[in-house]
């Protein structure tokens, strides 16, 4: 098995810059999610890694071998692709079959190879077939076991989820970590679907116009972003983010929520008197009696029961929209007026100007150092 | 849009008659001049109805006219011979080297590539005597003068950037990704080339040939700038054999029936890519 | 799957760097192409000499003698102006018919597209036969064309045996067989136009004419000017069917440029001569041709956009 890394990789196309002196180190045997918004560059570091194109500086390393100059058949990697890149005149079974064919195995060890995988991915019955006789979940899951079939060392899925119907996706998401774990192989995954990045990624890297902005377990990246995009991009309603200016009293730091002052638990020195974002996930809101410290005034506007959870979206006095999130079953008020606490510990604040986070949890932080 | 007048139908059917009988009449005449005796051909005002001989066939193919004033040698089998090889030869030629730089150009965007396609391409609309008259002199000196292979050489000026271009545009319809995927499980870039590219461009890649193919054949000013009589094909020899045997115009609308099959023969079957193939692929059918 | 798993290849033997591999693969076609542009270097240098075939030890570099001599040498405007008007009308009188034809046509149908394959036929001949097709049946003696010209007065119609007839003949010729070229690419672009605007416009109850001016005709521009300009190009070089026709006769009645250079190559011999004509039809066509590629490229791109 190996590692993966990419030493101040760029990548230009014409006047572009693509890759922006990019390093990045996958552990052996770990599941590195790529996420970002299309045109991050996720899928042209798939391509750099696997070989098909060049990086214009930089070095790629596969198992620490330098691989820069290798041409994509030499690299050991599998490689599955978005829109599949089944070969349109092979059947099923043939497509899966090119990786074994490439380093000579036997027929039989073919048959095997390509027959076990295919029970795995559930296609065994439909190996005879052209591509365009295939479901888009069919080709899906073609496409995953040629890159799987070969145990390749390295595996590079670029969105593979992304094409198939919902339900399949959602079947995928729960069958793909084990598939993956089963394999021990070093993974890259690239998506755009923050809870496919949640679910499968052992770390993920947050990528936008050609960086990296942040590093870090999906828990790190969900508690600690590194800026407001990331705060928005991941979670499920997305995160309350409310314009506050932050000042101090006897007690702390504290600022204004709806004529409440509330007070954060953290470092926030420097963030005193300055234009700030404060983000607020909706389960760290719920709804308190009356009375209670910092308890802020609210009429409930709507409420939608989702699977595991009750979002209730309500205003303040201000007029302000607030999404409040809630477990599915626990007791609620569903209509009138209320009053929501803040979990302070959770509260994520951000400088309003360059939308970064203030704060001393700021370990992954790529851009901090401007803050004061 | 729909209801169209009963008159305008009218006036439409008689547009599309008299466009037909324009564009088929010099043809189906020829054919049915090809079967009569010099006799019928030559009667006034000229027959519609007649016995149909093959004898105009006899004579071609046996390459022997009796006629009452003795036996007349007629070469025109070798030129249709001259005809198949020529075109056969230069097209396959034209695609040995026109598929590799095809898909040179189409996937590897290297430097230059451009202007040398479009170098290539240019050959297409520069005046064909421009190079050929110069060419007579060298092929001369080189010994190239009325050799296949001098006239194949000059035949890839009409069957190369055809083929070049049509093929092109063939590969680069083919997903990059496609031929990614069967890089990245191992392949080199020719078996890539081989199992991958070459399959998926196959059926450009047959009707660029065809179209070649019948360019090839129908060309006439290279073989009559640079072969003689024994190397000549079927549009330059009908030209001689009409001039040498007169008035046999039994055998030569014979000759031209057989010289128009084959080309006909190909468009007919390969009319689904003639459109692309014509305008270089600027236009889908 | 531990019978078959994935080994690493290593690189081995001989191996084309991707840097030079396409070079490799389009060097053959480049090598052989470069045997056609030697000549036409020649030919250049050829165009500034006093150079007969049949005086080769008078050769010498005259320089612009050949060119200049052109200002005064009737004969040089006779070509000139031949070879445009013949371009000029044919290529206007095909487009016309070639688009009346594609828009009769143009609805599918089992029929049309029959008769839109029977009409390929023409343009599938070899010029040069063709022009013998149509010799064979302009024949005075026998001529089916001469007998019909007969019934409708034209007791005497000599076609392409007179000077004054001679060009109508040969235009004929190229009627028939390039209406079909401008035809097909015009209802391959007819038939790709968005139907939107013309069921819009007949709802509308908007009249033919104005559909046809403001709608069809805009949105067929770029397939008329490429057919146009590929056909102006090949047909200010037409050779075959005047050359089978009448080989620049009667007198020099149709001594187009190739006609005429080859003409002067190989009947007087005039190498320096016929060089210059062809210098001089070359700037033409590449003046077209860098016109024509603009516009093919443009509609090319748009093509392959479809695929």
């Amino acid at each position: 098995m190996a590692s993966l890394e990419l030493r101040n990789v760029v990548k230009r196309y014409k006047s572009q810059t693509v890759l922006d002196n990019l390093s990045l180190t996958v552990a052996d045997g770990e599941t590195l999610v790529l996420f970002g918004p299309s045109g991050a560059g996720k899928t042209v570091l798939l391509r750099l890694v696997a070989g098909v194109i060049d990086p214009d500086e930089g070095k790629i390393l596969i198992g620490g071998e330098d691989m820069t100059d290798l041409d994509a058949e030499f690299r050991g990697v599998g490689m599955a692709f978005q829109n599949f890149a089944l070969f349109p005149h092979m059947t099923a079974f043939d497509n899966i079959a090119t990786p074994l064919q490439a380093n000579r195995s036997s027929q039989s060890a073919i048959k095997t190879g390509v027959q076990s995988v295919a029970k795995l991915l559930k296609i065994g019955h439909v190996l005879s077939h052209k591509p365009r006789a295939l479901s888009n979940g069919q080709k899906q899951r073609t496409a995953l076991a040629r890159a799987l079939v070969g145990s390749p060392p390295v595996l590079l899925l670029d969105d593979p989820l992304r094409n198939v119907d919902a339900k399949l996706r959602f079947e995928m998401r729960l069958e793909l970590p084990r598939l993956l774990a089963d394999r021990g192989a070093t993974v890259v995954y690239v998506t755009q679907d923050y809870k496919e990045a949640m679910a499968l990624g052992d770390r993920i890297a947050v990528m936008s116009q050609g960086v990296i902005k942040q590093l870090g377990t999906p828990e790190q990246i969900y508690r600690e972003p590194a800026n407001i995009e990331i705060a928005r991009l991941f979670g499920d309603p997305t995160i309350n983010l409310l314009d506050v200016k932050p000042s101090r009293d006897a007690k702390g730091i504290y600022v204004g929520l709806s004529n409440v002052q509330v007070h954060l638990a953290g470092a926030y020195e420097t963030a005193v008197g300055r234009d700030c974002v404060i983000g607020l996930r909706p389960e760290a809101l719920s709804f308190v009696d009356e009375g209670t410290p910092a308890a802020i005034p609210v009429t409930i506007e709507a409420e939608t029961p989702l699977n595991e959870k009750i979002v209730t979206l309500v205003r303040t006095v201000r007029g302000r929209e607030i999404l409040v999130s809630r477990p599915a079953g626990t007791p609620g008020q569903t209509e009138g007026r209320a009053h929501i606490g803040v979990d302070s510990k959770s509260a994520l604040l951000f400088d309003r100007a360059s939308g970064d986070r203030i704060g001393s949890k700021n370990v992954v932080n790529l851009r901090s150092g401007e803050a004061a | 849009m729909e209801h169209t007048s009963l008159l305008e139908r009218i006036l439409r059917g008689i547009a599309l008659t008299l466009v037909v009988i324009f564009f088929m009449f010099p043809i189906v005449w020829i054919f049915m001049m090809s079967f009569q005796t010099n006799e019928t051909i030559l009667r006034i005002p000229p027959q519609l109805v007649f016995k149909p001989t093959l004898a105009n066939y006899t004579a071609l193919i046996t390459g022997k006219l009796t006629t009452a004033a003795g036996t007349l040698d007629i070469a025109f089998m070798r030129n249709l011979w001259n005809s198949v090889f020529l075109s056969v030869t230069s097209v396959a030629v034209a695609l040995l080297l026109g598929v590799p730089a095809a898909y040179a150009f189409a996937r590897h965007k290297f430097r230059g590539s451009e202007d040398i396609a479009f170098t290539l391409l240019s050959f297409r609309f520069a005046p064909a005597l421009l190079v050929l008259l110069p060419l007579t002199l060298y092929f001369q000196k080189l010994g190239l003068a009325n050799t296949y292979i001098g006239l194949i050489w000059v035949y890839q000026l009409i069957c190369l950037p055809l083929i070049l271009w049509i093929v092109r545009g063939y590969f680069e319809d083919i997903p990059a990704d496609i031929e990614y995927a069967y890089r990245i499980a191992g392949h080199s870039w020719f078996a890539t080339f081989r199992k991958i590219a070459l399959p998926l461009a196959g059926p450009g890649i047959a009707a660029a040939g065809l179209l070649a193919f019948i360019f090839a054949w129908n060309n006439f000013v290279f073989a009559l700038v640079l072969a003689s009589a024994d190397k000549q094909p079927v549009t330059v020899g009908a030209l001689a054999f009409i001039t040498s045997s007169g008035i046999q115009y039994g055998q030569i609308s014979a000759a031209i029936v057989l010289s128009i099959t084959p080309t006909l023969a190909l468009a007919l079957y390969a009319q689904r890519y003639l459109v692309e193939g014509l305008s270089l692929g600027a236009v889908k059918g | 799957m531990t019978a078959a798993t994935m080994q690493r290849r290593r690189p081995s033997g001989f191996r084309i760097s991707k840097k030079v591999l396409p070079y490799v693969l389009s060097l053959p076609a480049l090598l052989v192409c470069i045997g056609i542009l030697i000549p036409f270097f020649t030919s250049v240098v050829y165009s500034f000499q006093r150079y007969r075939l049949s005086q080769p030890w008078a050769r010498q570099f005259n320089w612009g003698d050949n060119y200049i001599s052109f200002f005064t040498d009737p004969k040089f405007w006779n070509t000139l102006e031949i070879s445009l008007l013949y371009a000029g009308i044919t290529v206007l009188l095909e487009l016309l018919l070639g688009l009346g034809i594609a828009m009769l046509l143009q609805k599918r149908s089992t029929l049309n597209n029959f008769i839109s394959i029977m009409l390929l036929m023409p343009l599938m001949t070899a010029p040069a036969l063709a022009a013998l097709m149509w010799k064979l049946m302009t024949n005075p003696g026998f001529g089916v064309l001469s007998y019909l010209a007969s019934l409708i007065g034209l007791q005497d119609f000599r076609w392409a045996s007179s000077p004054s007839t001679a060009l109508f003949t040969v235009v004929l010729v190229d009627i028939w067989v390039y209406t079909p070229f401008i035809m097909i690419l015009l209802l391959a672009g007819l038939r790709s136009l968005p139907t939107q605007p013309f069921e819009a416009a007949a709802l509308d109850g908007v009249p033919r004419s104005f559909v046809f001016f403001r709608i069809t005709l805009p949105m067929l521009t770029p397939y008329i000017l490429t057919a146009t300009l590929f056909r102006l190009l090949d047909s200010i070089q037409q050779f075959d069917i005047i050359y089978a026709m009448t080989q620049g006769g009667p007198g020099d009645t149709l001594t187009v440029f190739q006609v005429e250079a080859y003409l002067n190559f190989f009947q007087s011999t005039n190498v320096g001569r016929s060089a210059a004509l062809m210098i001089i039809l070359w700037a033409i066509t590449y003046f077209l041709s860098n016109i024509f590629i603009k516009n093919w490229l443009r509609l090319r791109e748009r093509a392959r956009g479809q695929a």
